[in-house]
């Protein structure tokens, strides 16, 4: 792992082999990974898609061209027909790896989820103030930098529940990552949108079909039935925009069903509601702080300021 | 309210698939304090019950539903449902079927009766399996 910007070998290597201004074709940045590594390319695609797709992590990377796959099921092209380009952020972190600029929080920020690991996505910019906290104010709380820090943050906008603070204290914890569900203006349909990452919206549209279905058992176990059985007519996914980060599926209630009951049962359905094991190598505040301390010799300072500029604006 | 992997457990039984609830569910409808991730089913072994199983899957998988070769030889056969995961412990089925189910007895899930283990043996295969995960 790189010790200054906590990515990884080959997230390193795909980096560098498409650090150019033009995008530059999958195939020929892989086989340049190849060269370096010896990571062959359908492994270190997988890695780049990852980098590139903007639902996966808060700091993109990669920019890619072409179809790197949707929140639905379908798989990106095939790597001789995609193309990809290092990100001002990915430019950043590279600088940052060879000495030329100071360490950046990335790994912090980014997390391993995505690839299914444990550590979970923050908010880029909240990471960036607590770590400057950290700098400018060395008596900062642990209490205040979790509190700067905040929750995990996913690039869905899917609500994030669960144990906060073990998970801010480095214990192995259980996050709950819930879909928006809200009633459309004319009452007509209810709309799930910002959908967990770690579901496909096809999935999740086929979770609610399988249990808008009646069963052959629904007459002798009425009760079951009644828990189980989502009152909806149809249902369309809408998720059809390849760049769409937060999927939405539109759900039509059978009539008679007032919205906000589906809406009430939507919100406990599998798919619409998941859950994620997230743990940190050690308690927020001492991650900062250890980060800070281990680089204490750089400009940190202005490394924070330069990916400040190379990521989106603050969201609210 | 149920959780979500208990349902999952209620709609086999409503499919007439013959199993044990262990695990995290069985414990929560033994109102022992757990979180609730996934049904574990030790399933009965024959042919038959494997068949019904296998329906009852079709019916809420969601992507692939496992063949009937894997669900008949297999160990374990997890399986993502409409529900949760739901874990088929087949190996477990052949092996302790009967002492299981001598000392488990029949939960309501709404109305659907569901056989579940005793709290002992929920927590000592529970034991047993985070001693294996742990090494």
């Amino acid at each position: 792992m790189g010790e200054r910007t906590g990515l990884g070998v080959v997230e390193i290597a795909l980096l560098e082999a498409l650090e150019t201004s033009q995008f530059l074709r999958c195939d020929k940045a892989l086989a340049s990974v190849e060269e370096r590594i010896g990571l062959a390319p359908g492994y270190a695609y997988e890695v780049l898609v990852d980098l590139a797709r903007p639902w996966t992590m808060p700091v993109n990377l990669v920019q890619g061209q072409g179809n790197f796959g949707s929140r639905r099921n379908d798989p990106p092209a095939n790597f001789r027909y995609t193309e990809a380009r290092v990100t001002r952020a990915g430019r950043a972190a590279l600088a940052a790896e060879r000495g030329e600029m100071a360490p950046l929080p990335i790994a912090i920020i980014n997390g391993n989820t995505y690839r299914e690991g444990l550590r979970p996505p923050f908010r880029p910019h909240a990471v960036i103030d607590a770590v400057r906290e950290a700098i400018k104010r060395p008596g900062v709380t642990d209490a205040e930098l979790t509190g700067m820090v905040g929750p995990p943050y996913f690039m869905t906008g899917c609500t994030v529940a669960g144990d906060l603070t073990a998970l801010a204290a480095g214990r192995r914890t259980q996050l709950s990552l819930q879909a928006q569900v809200s009633i459309s203006d004319d009452r007509r349909t209810v709309v799930i949108g910002n959908i967990p990452p770690n579901i496909s919206t096809d999935d999740t549209a086929s979770i609610i079909a399988s249990r808008a279905r009646a069963p052959r058992w629904a007459s002798d176990h009425p009760g079951l039935r009644r828990i189980t059985h989502l009152p909806v007519a149809d249902l369309r996914d809408e998720t059809s925009d390849r760049s769409s980060s937060f999927g939405r599926i539109v759900c039509i209630p059978t009539p008679g069903t007032p919205p906000e009951q589906l809406r009430d049962m939507l919100l406990d359905v599998t798919g619409v509601r998941t859950t994620m094991p997230v743990a940190l190598t050690r308690p927020l505040p001492a991650l900062i702080r250890h980060w800070v301390r281990t680089n204490a010799s750089e400009d940190l300072l202005a490394g924070l300021a330069a990916l400040e500029h190379a990521i989106p604006s603050r969201q609210s | 309210m149920f959780p979500s992997a208990v349902l999952g457990a209620a709609v086999l039984a409503a499919e007439e698939v013959s199993f044990v609830l262990v695990g995290s569910a069985a414990l929560w409808l033994r109102s022992e304090i757990v979180g609730v991730a996934d049904a574990d089913l030790v399933i009965e072994p024959g042919e038959r019950n494997i068949r019904r199983l296998r329906e009852a899957l079709a019916g809420i998988a969601v992507g692939p539903v496992p063949s009937a070769g894997s669900l008949s030889g297999g160990s374990l056969v997890p399986v993502v449902t409409a529900y949760g995961k739901v874990d088929c412990l087949l190996e477990r089925g052949r092996r302790d079927w009967d002492p299981l189910r001598r000392s488990a007895d029949f939960l309501l899930v709404a109305d659907v009766p569901v056989l579940v283990a005793s709290s002992t043996d929920a927590w000592n295969l529970r034991r047993r399996y985070k001693e294996r995960e742990n090494g």
